[in-house]
This record gives C-alpha cells, structure tokens and sequence, in this order.
C-alpha cells in the first residue's frame, strides 16, 4: 500500500501535468497571434496571425509533450548505464 | 468568494489596520493586509521558528526534531544530484528547498479552518513562477554564454524559422503553465472546501475532499519543484 501510493504521487508528479503544459502552450500562441492583429496591425491582417498563432501554439504543445515523454523516457537508461 | 473566517485577518482588523473586502486592497497598507499577504507571513515565521526550535543544537547523534529535518534535507538533496548533477545542486539547493518547502506548507496549511493557502492566490504563484523562469535563463547564459540561443534554434539549421517561433511559444508557456496550475489546483481545492462547508458542514461534507487535498497540495509541491529542476538541467545541459 504503501509502495503503491508512492508511486502514484511519483506518476502523478512526472505525467500530470501535461494536460496543462499542453493548454498553455496553445494559449500562448493564440494570444500573441490575437494580439498581434488586433493591437499591432490594428485588425488589418485579421485571421491570419491568429491562426498562424495558433498552428505555432499547438505545434509547441506538441513540442513540449515530446520534450517530457523524452525526459522521462531517458532517465532509466541513466540508471541503467550507471549501475 | 469570500472566506468564511480567516484569523489573522480578524487580529488585524480588530488592531485597527484596514482589511480589504475585495480581492484587492486600494492603498498600500490595505494591500499589505491581504489575506494571502498576511498567510504568507504566517508561513515564513512557522518554517522560521519550527526550524530555530527544532535545529538550535545540532548533534552527532540526531535526536527527534534534527531527525525529521535530516529525513526531508537528505532526501531532498539526493533528488536533486540525481535530476540535475551535483554542481548546480550546490549552487541551487536553498533555494529549490526553499520553494519545496515554502509550496507544501502554504499548501496544506489551508486545510486547516480558519486558515487558507496563499498559493490560492496568482499573484503568490506567479512570483515564484518568475523567480523560476528567470533563473534557468540566467543558469542557461552563464553556463553556454551566447551559444544558449542555440537551445532555441531546433536541431537542423534550415528548421530555424519553424523551431524559433515554436520554442519560444513553448518556453513562455512554461510562465503560465507552471503559475496557474499550482494556482488552480489549490484555488479549486479551497473553493470546493469553503462550497461544500457552507452546503453540508454539519454532515462531514468536506472531509472527502480534505483527504483529497492532502494528496493534490503535496502533488502540486512535488510538481513545482520537479519543473524547477527539469528546467535548470535543461537550460544547464548541452543543446541537442
């Protein structure tokens, strides 16, 4: 039980917050691509940098989902190699 | 949503200093005496005086308090070398403890009624979120000088105007996702608590969700601190 619970406060800790790692990711790129029509071109160049904004938002999402799977997938093979 | 009852800010009130009713004060001692303000003094003195009581002598052979600190310490220290090597864990070690600390206590210290967590609020989170953020940049420029910008170029030279823009995107977010999750999550947990108090208080509403929220506060700290250094290795290691 104890063991169990460990690991899952460890799981909890290493994959849940991907969830809002990936979210914010996108709603940084939405909101500079918003801002970047409306407050800097003055709504000229309306949709187009939001949805470039966007594209870039979720491509980093993406981008960081794999920098975390990458991160936790190499640890083991550290420990491995070490011990 | 207003808290049922918070005593430090009864004692302040009835000492006669201004408590704002809103979220945030108007002048300058009102916003001094913001609930998440004064808890947050609250905390520091508590991890200030536990530790003066229980670690004013220290001994070869530890007893009951210095045992406990060790325990927390020592493990803590493990942790780091093996995340992010010994070097940066000696430069970096009382401040990530700090935090560590700092997160769990003012966590959970808002399970207590009459008492709420100054992570509940952003501003308190955000703080420490660029505290964070500007470090592993100062860490990444003193350890790679200019050549840091190269952790934000991709690997290929021709992928450069796609990886920048993404990278960048992806590094900013950490700003955000790191402050309002550990904000969300105790925000959610205190207004749950302080909702089903006022529904069901009589019928031990809250007590599932306390249990709850013993796990969520020392998930959340972990979660903090494990970003910390996830970050400092990374902006310290080598560009891939």
């Amino acid at each position: 039980m104890a063991k169990l619970s460990t690991e899952m406060v460890h799981v909890l800790g290493n994959y849940g917050h991907i969830g809002f790692t990936f979210v914010a990711a996108i709603f940084v790129g939405l909101g500079g691509g918003i801002y970047l029509d409306e407050k800097f071109f003055d709504g000229k160049t309306s949709p187009w940098f939001t949805l470039i904004g966007l594209a870039i938002g979720i491509a980093a999402g993406f981008k960081s989902l794999f920098d975390i799977l990458r991160t936790q997938a190499a640890k083991p093979d550290d420990k491995d190699s070490e011990g | 949503m207003e808290h049922p009852i918070l005593f430090i800010s009864i004692i302040l009130e009835k000492l006669g200093l201004p408590i704002p009713h809103g979220p945030v004060g108007n002048t300058f001692l009102e916003k001094l005496c913001e609930p998440y303000m004064t808890y947050t003094w609250f905390v520091m003195i508590f991890l200030v005086v536990v530790g003066k009581l229980t670690l004013s002598n220290v001994e070869m052979i530890p007893g009951k308090g210095q045992n406990f600190w060790e325990l927390i310490i020592g493990g803590m220290n493990d942790f780091f070398c093996e995340n992010m090597g010994k070097e940066l864990t000696e430069k970096l070690f009382p401040m990530i403890a700090t935090f560590a600390l700092y997160i769990a206590v003012a966590n959970i210290i808002g399970l207590i009624p009459g008492f709420m967590s100054p992570t509940s609020s952003i501003n308190t989170t955000l703080a420490l979120t660029v505290i964070v953020w500007f470090t592993h940049h100062v860490i990444g420029f003193r350890a790679h000088g200019i050549g840091y910008i190269k952790h934000f170029l991709g690997p290929i030279p021709i992928l450069i105007p796609l990886m920048l823009p993404i990278e960048l995107v992806s590094n900013i977010a950490r700003l955000l996702s790191l402050s309002i999750r550990l904000f969300g999550n105790i925000m959610a947990k205190e207004t749950l608590l302080g909702i089903l108090f006022l529904l069901a208080g009589g019928f031990f509403a809250p007590l599932p969700i306390m249990m709850l929220g013993v796990l969520v506060s020392l998930v959340q700290a972990m979660v903090f601190v494990l970003l910390t250094v996830v970050y400092f290795s990374q902006a310290n290691e080598h560009a891939h």
